[in-house]
């Protein structure tokens, strides 16, 4: 190894300075340049990766479970606000927002959704669990999550645990509901299944509605139409028109168990929480989201083994690995 | 009226004497079964990576039925990996149903004093594959960089998993891909028919499943690679075994052979159990 003497490289770096060597002495000063202004703006965009959570309320299980789900999946959440908290107001939500100044906002609920909104609707808001989404103000930086499963996925189950139901009834209003059963038909055709509509235009049409179809069908399918799920009474005059004719009745919230529903296919809430920290880690990454407001990925399933018994339907044993709940 | 007094005094101090030898005899008794009261009833541990239970409560509630019919016997999954291994560890008792793939990780990790003893079967076979199903669009490995995909096990199995099948030089790939755990195999393959997810990772059997249910949906799909076969979820139990677990594992062998007992097993995935054989015994090994 040679040992190059302290005074040679003096000489060396004066000449490097030198006149002669100007051009490419600036050319590394530049170069250092970019190298600090590119670090420095790295620095900055990771300062700016900022998330905050707005819960419609902390205290309603399934908005927790979303809530614990999102934060397992991001690595430092700049704050979370509890919405049905009496410690919070809306003055006080508004300065948290303005100061952390987020670069998304998960929305937890309709509520949180619609305060973000107002305060925030430049920001990127991601909601999930959002009842009726379609009637919220959409921002171009609003993503979510529906709280509907594709109806393709609620078909495939369907005709999974059931393989021998093959005609499916559904109440409908043409206002809310026309073009989501006709979409219905043409993917129950692929799982073979038939499906038929019955119009309503008011409640009080739901009897003679089921009368004509009931016999025509191998189950009911309830939908969240609000025209035919317009109250309790509505919801009791239809399970009983069912039970009457021995019909089952596949519903899509678990509220309908306690009317007798044989099936109920739901969202996976902990899945839709996962989604929705997809969805902001792509924000975060500036991936183009393809699909602003996602289906939910996953499905929680409740059967009714009794009406099961009860009705004589055969069910698909091998399905049993998919349902989540029973009631006996 | 002194000498009553002495002889009621006597009586009573009789009785006294009497009643304590009693408690005495009871004491003696309860502590004589206090080591079976403590073993009365014998804990089946489960924990599976390789789907992600969300069914906790009506697996332990089934489950704990059926074992009840034959035994002070119950069943307790576990939701934590890290919970449920700082339990196994070590211990020289208990029975447990376990993924074969997780039991051969704590087997190389750790020293185990469990061996296994059963493995599950699903129509006549105890083993199963796991494929990487993809869209059409996706004709390589090379296209997955940063996709999601969709699965229904840990994100440590299914990490694990991919790397087996594409190769430690895939690791960049595997790395940058988003995991979207949902509950079931078959929400993950409908995630990506539906358009929520790019590719899944799923059992065989259960794309088998969907093209049976939708035909269309499993068209769209492709088959881009595939693990080698590995075994279905095992129980293991003490090498040595007292006559409860062995009666426990008794009840294990035949639950495949009863409806009951197959319905339950249904919800686990498989049909039925069986001793383990040599070549299992070796997979389990390597």
């Amino acid at each position: 190894m040679t040992i190059i003497p302290c005074k040679k490289i003096i000489n060396r770096l004066k000449k490097c300075f030198s006149f002669d060597h100007g051009k490419h002495c600036s050319v590394v000063v530049w170069l250092l340049i970019m190298i600090l202004l590119s670090l420095f703006n790295s620095e900055y965009l990771f300062a700016r990766d900022s998330v905050i959570v707005l819960n419609s309320d902390m205290s309603i299980e399934n908005y927790s479970l979303a809530h614990t789900e999102f934060k397992s999946m991001m690595v430092d959440l700049k704050d979370e606000i509890d919405l049905g908290s009496k410690w919070v107001n809306e003055k006080s939500i508004k300065k948290r927002i303005k100061k952390i100044d987020p670069d998304v906002i998960y929305c937890i609920g309709s509520k949180a959704y619609q305060m973000a909104y107002k305060f925030a609707k430049k920001k990127n808001l991601v909601f999930s669990l959002a009842i009726n989404w379609r009637r919220l103000p959409m921002g171009k930086n609003t993503y979510g999550i529906s709280n509907e499963l594709h109806q393709g996925m609620q078909l495939m189950m369907h005709r999974y645990l059931f393989p021998d139901v093959n005609k499916i009834g559904v109440l409908y209003s043409k206002i809310y509901s026309e073009e989501w059963l006709n979409i219905a038909i043409e993917n129950a055709k692929e799982v073979g299944i038939d499906i038929i509509g019955r119009h309503i235009s008011e409640s009080d049409d739901i009897e003679s509605a089921l009368d004509e179809l009931l016999p025509e069908v191998d189950a009911l399918w309830l939908t969240p139409d609000p025209i035919v799920i317009s109250n309790v009474e509505s919801v009791v005059k239809i399970f009983e028109q069912c039970e009457a004719v021995r019909k089952p009745v596949f519903a899509y919230n678990r509220t309908f168990a306690n009317f007798g529903a044989t099936l109920i296919m739901s969202a996976d809430i902990s899945t839709m929480g996962r989604q929705a920290a997809g969805i902001a880690l792509d924000i975060l990454a500036n991936k183009k989201v393809i699909e602003r407001v996602q289906n939910p990925a996953g499905s929680h399933i409740v059967l009714n083994l009794k009406k099961v018994d009860e009705y004589g339907i055969n069910l698909n044993i091998e399905a049993l690995e998919s349902v989540n709940e029973i009631i006996r | 009226m002194i000498k009553s007094y002495r002889i009621s005094v006597l009586i009573l101090s009789r009785c006294l004497l009497f009643i304590n030898i009693c408690l005495l005899v009871i004491l003696l008794l309860f502590l004589s079964f206090l080591p079976a009261l403590a073993n009365l009833r014998y804990t089946v541990c489960f924990y599976n990576p390789e789907t992600n239970i969300n069914n906790f409560a009506l697996i332990k509630s089934e489950f704990d039925r059926y074992l009840s019919d034959y035994g002070y016997f119950q069943f307790q999954p576990f939701s934590d990996r890290d919970t449920f291994e700082k339990f196994i560890v070590g211990r020289k008792d208990g029975v447990y149903l376990i993924s074969s793939w997780h039991f051969r990780k704590l087997k190389r990790e750790y020293p185990m004093e469990m061996e296994a003893k059963l493995v599950g079967v699903s129509k006549g076979r105890p083993t199963h594959i796991k494929i990487l199903t993809v869209r059409k669009s996706i004709t390589n490995v090379n296209l997955l960089k940063g996709k999601i995909i969709a699965a229904a096990g840990s994100k440590e199995y299914t990490k694990g998993v991919l790397l087996e099948m594409l190769g430690e030089d895939q690791k960049s790939i595997v790395d940058s891909l988003r995991i979207l755990i949902v509950p079931k195999d078959i929400d993950a393959l409908m995630a990506v028919g539906f358009g929520m997810a790019d590719s899944a990772l799923t059992t065989e059997s259960s794309l088998t499943k969907l093209a049976e249910i939708n035909l269309k949906q499993y068209r769209i799909l492709r088959q881009l690679a595939a693990s080698k076969e590995t075994l279905l979820p095992i129980i293991a139990a003490p090498k040595k075994l007292d006559e409860n677990i062995s009666s426990l594992l008794r009840v294990f062998e035949n639950m495949g052979k009863t409806p009951v007992g197959q319905n339950k097993l249904r919800m686990l995935g498989m049909d039925g159990w069986k001793k383990l054989g040599n070549a299992e015994r070796r997979f389990l090994e390597e």
